[in-house]
């Protein structure tokens, strides 16, 4: 993609100023990601019909908190050197658990949304504790999940929508706030939090240190495992939210949907700069990258590219992205050392 | 060329990068079958000639030359093949591998049928045998120690058949006893014609292993000299190119107050009934050659390893043991043996390098302090000295040295009264190292109980108040005040049962 080239003079300049080459990268990451991001709404709103609308921009936000909703709490993941890939099915299995519990089980509402925020927040730390007291990697622990709540949703509802009764909470959630989107309101309010935890606060600074060198954390008597199980909890918290978001606009329990959602967001939190490898990423580089994909992912819609199509161009995009962020910071990293 | 023997040569070589003149106007010349040590502290130079002399960088001006041969515009690979080959500091090896399969790593012998793996077990035993080492050539690198690991490397750049040979620190992870065995395999090497360029921060082994010795200082060549000729007090004047403090400055204070960390009959896996007292006022340094169970002495006493049996006494009172978090709360603190590995979060910053050890001191209402952070860091930042632009500057792109002190400063920050500093001198260059011992003792005469671990018992010998030698997992002398003197030390340390 030609369009990260334009910002070569600014990041030199960053380079300069402040002479930290993680740092450095990182600025380079995400002034790259505003300009494409810039290129796009040029380009498709030449070339897409109605893509400035405010309908349609409106549905963009909406869409984008699907991603970044999780996205936040996937970064710290990240960051800490792990990766939960359970996203998808824990959204859908959330979903599903509201609507039975509501139905079928006859909980009273408030309660079935304070036991599926618990069982995500539970299953999301049981991933963290396998992770943190037996050193089963985050993959294969999360991978199970991935199958298990995948499996667990369809088979409780035989693969059919399971309606939701809709009531005044789910049209909140389903609905907008002053003309926002409210999907979108949760996603930029957690935003905040979670830019706030990660550099305000011992937890969240901790957790750049668990990624950066586990074992100096650890003697530096930061509680590793402690950290580790509440990472996924997190996740997991947040993807029992971005279920009851779903099933909310959905008005059922869908064992079905947020298939490959876990991709979407791992690829914006990657996109965003932050590096698989650990110790190193940001919270706004994110925030870029759930744009980024997000706009990719409406214009496709808007232009009538086949569904099945748009997958690959996704794939293409996603993965010439990281490949400029990897050339990028591998430059950066040769001229500063 | 007026001597044929010459196998490497530096003509008024000159390197600069950006704001440093690493190199200026050096000749340097090494002849077959000898052994030339390459002192200097950090960032003297001594790197950079390493990498003119296989090829990693280029001379700005001048001429390098290996067999003859100039080096311009040849890249590694080439300058391999003229027959250089480079063993660093960190090992290059895959350690679930066995031995042969590292020595050719990449280019294993193949047959028709894929890997030949007689000839690479034959080929294999021929290498150790030419350095004359008796290493099983099928077990598995992992399983050897350290000093076995060293070998095999070196063993695989004699392998290459070259005509000279550059060790990077060889010794800096060995103890005394396995530093010999690299010794003699290094003589081995010359004997049979190989140049040999060693760098080492150890003066007693570069007195057994080299011929010469040149000295670096400031991207200059101070003096070539044979190593017989000179004593460690004129080398190291030239290495710091002043003339170092009076020795006599050295004062012994044991202390007399009652031990604030005590231990009675630690048993573990090295450990074998240990008893030791640390008090505070005074640097104890723990002396014993590797595998006697130093590391896990300080790792029993902060309650990372739990101990088969035996007893801990912190302040009079019996602790549980294994408590690690308990123990850094109670006022305990470590430097552990690999920086790299286990010290720094190389891509945080200085500030937060330190200030991680206690976070809460830093916080107010839960809420990190920026302006708190940036407060602690800086004063720590100066009183030990650590060379870094800015306190924000990641950690990973300062010297060992520099690193070493900012990972002190983190129990500095945390209050703590019982220093357990296990190698904090290792691969840290002469003036640092004279800064640490510095710290050690202000932080003796604050009161504080400092443990002092080093594998260089010349250094213990300086620097502390008394002295626990290990041997065998036990503590089998302590020596105090004047008894302490580096020959006797010494034996205590390799002295057989």
């Amino acid at each position: 993609m030609s369009t990260t080239t334009p910002t070569g003079t600014p990041a030199a300049t960053a380079d300069t100023r402040r002479g930290r080459p993680g740092r450095d990268t990182q600025r380079l990451n995400e002034i790259g990601l505003v300009g494409a991001i810039v290129v796009l709404f040029v380009v498709l709103s030449a070339t897409a019909p109605g893509f400035l609308s405010v309908t349609n921009q409106l549905a963009i936000l909406r869409d984008a908190a699907t991603i970044g909703v999780v996205a936040w709490a996937m970064t710290l993941v990240i960051v800490a050197g792990e990766i939960d890939i359970s996203i998808g099915p824990a959204v859908a299995f959330s979903s599903v658990l509201l609507a039975k519990a509501t139905g079928e089980w006859h909980v009273p509402f408030a309660l079935s949304v304070l036991l599926c925020l618990v069982v995500g927040l539970l299953l999301g730390a049981g991933a963290g504790f396998l992770r943190a007291r037996w050193g089963i990697p985050s993959f294969v622990a999360t991978l199970g999940l991935w199958s298990a709540l995948r499996g667990l949703a369809q088979y409780m509802t035989d693969g059919l929508p399971v309606p939701l009764e809709a009531n005044g909470f789910l049209d909140l959630l389903a609905g907008s706030i002053l003309g926002i989107p409210t999907p979108a309101i949760v996603m930029a309010v957690l935003f905040a939090v979670f830019l706030f935890v990660a550099n305000r606060t011992a937890y969240g600074r901790s957790v750049f240190a668990v990624g950066g060198n586990a074992e100096a954390a650890r003697l530096a008597g930061i509680g590793v495992s402690r950290i580790r199980v509440i990472l996924f909890a997190t996740t997991g918290l947040l993807a029992a939210v971005s279920g009851l978001l779903l099933a909310a606009r959905l008005g059922s329990g869908n064992g079905g949907a947020s298939v490959g959602l876990e991709f979407d967001v791992i690829a914006a939190v990657v996109i965003g700069g932050t590096s698989l490898a650990g110790g190193k990423g940001s919270l706004l580089g994110t925030l870029l990258g759930v744009a980024f994909i997000t706009v990719i992912g409406n214009g496709l819609v808007l232009l009538g590219v086949n569904a099945f199509f748009q997958d690959v161009v996704r794939g293409v995009i996603i993965v010439g992205a990281v490949l400029i962020n990897v050339l990028l910071s591998n430059r950066n990293g040769a001229r500063s050392s | 060329m007026s001597n044929t023997d010459v196998v490497a040569e530096v003509r008024a070589g000159t390197k600069r990068y950006p704001g440093v003149t690493a190199l200026s106007d050096v000749d340097f010349a090494v002849r077959r079958g000898e052994v030339r040590a390459l002192l200097g502290k950090n960032g003297a130079g001594k790197s950079t000639l390493i990498k003119v002399l296989s090829g990693a960088e280029h001379l700005d001006s001048g001429e390098a030359l290996v067999r003859g041969k100039s080096l311009a515009g040849l890249g590694t690979r080439d300058v391999a093949a003229l027959g250089v080959a480079t063993v660093y500091q960190e090992l290059s090896l895959v350690p679930e591998m066995t031995v042969a399969e590292n020595l050719f790593l990449g280019a294993w012998p193949r047959s028709r049928a894929g890997l030949d793996r007689r000839r690479m077990r034959a080929d294999a035993k021929e290498a150790m045998a030419r350095i004359g080492v008796d290493i099983e050539v099928d077990r598995t690198v992992g399983s050897l120690g350290a000093a076995g690991q060293q070998l095999v490397e070196i063993a695989r750049a004699v392998a290459q058949r070259p005509t000279l040979l550059i060790l990077d620190e060889p010794t800096s992870s060995l103890a005394a006893a396995e530093v010999r065995q690299v010794i003699d395999v290094v003589r081995t090497v010359a004997e049979q014609g190989v140049a040999v360029i060693y760098v080492s921060h150890r003066m007693d082994e570069i007195r057994q292993v080299a011929d010469t010795a040149t000295v670096v200082r400031d991207g200059r060549i101070v003096e070539t000299l044979p190593v017989r000729a000179a004593s460690t007090h004129e080398i190291v004047a030239m290495m710091l190119g002043a003339a170092p403090e009076a020795v006599a400055a050295r004062t012994r204070r044991p202390s007399a107050e009652p031990p604030v960390l005590s231990a009675r009959g630690l048993v573990s896996d090295r450990l074998d009934g240990l008893d030791i007292d640390v008090r505070p006022g005074e640097i104890l340094g723990i002396a014993g050659v590797l595998g006697s169970g130093r590391t896990e002495t300080l790792r029993a006493l902060v309650g990372l390893d739990r101990p088969a049996a035996g007893e801990i006494r912190l302040r009079g009172e019996a602790v549980r043991p294994g408590a690690f978090a308990a123990m850094l709360r109670a006022g305990l603190g470590m430097t552990p043996e690999n920086r790299r590995r286990e010290g720094i979060v190389p891509l945080m910053g200085v500030d937060e390098n330190i200030v991680i050890s206690d976070l809460g001191r830093v916080s107010r209402s839960g809420v990190l302090d920026r302006g708190a952070i940036r407060q602690a860091a800086r004063a720590l930042i100066d009183r030990l000295a650590i060379k870094t632009a800015r306190p924000g500057t990641p950690i990973g792109t300062l010297s060992g040295g520099n690193q070493q002190k900012a990972v002190i400063a983190r129990w500095l920050h945390a209050g703590s009264e019982v220093l357990l500093l296990d190698e904090p001198t290792r691969g840290v260059d002469v003036e640092a190292k004279r800064q640490i011992y510095g710290q050690m003792r202000r932080l003796a005469d604050d009161g504080r109980a400092v443990v002092f671990v080093s594998s260089e018992m010349e250094e213990l010998a300086d620097v502390c108040d008394r002295i626990v030698v290990l041997r065998g997992g036990r503590a089998v002398a302590e020596l105090s005040g004047d008894e302490i003197e580096l020959t006797r030390v010494m034996a205590l340390a390799i002295a057989e049962d």
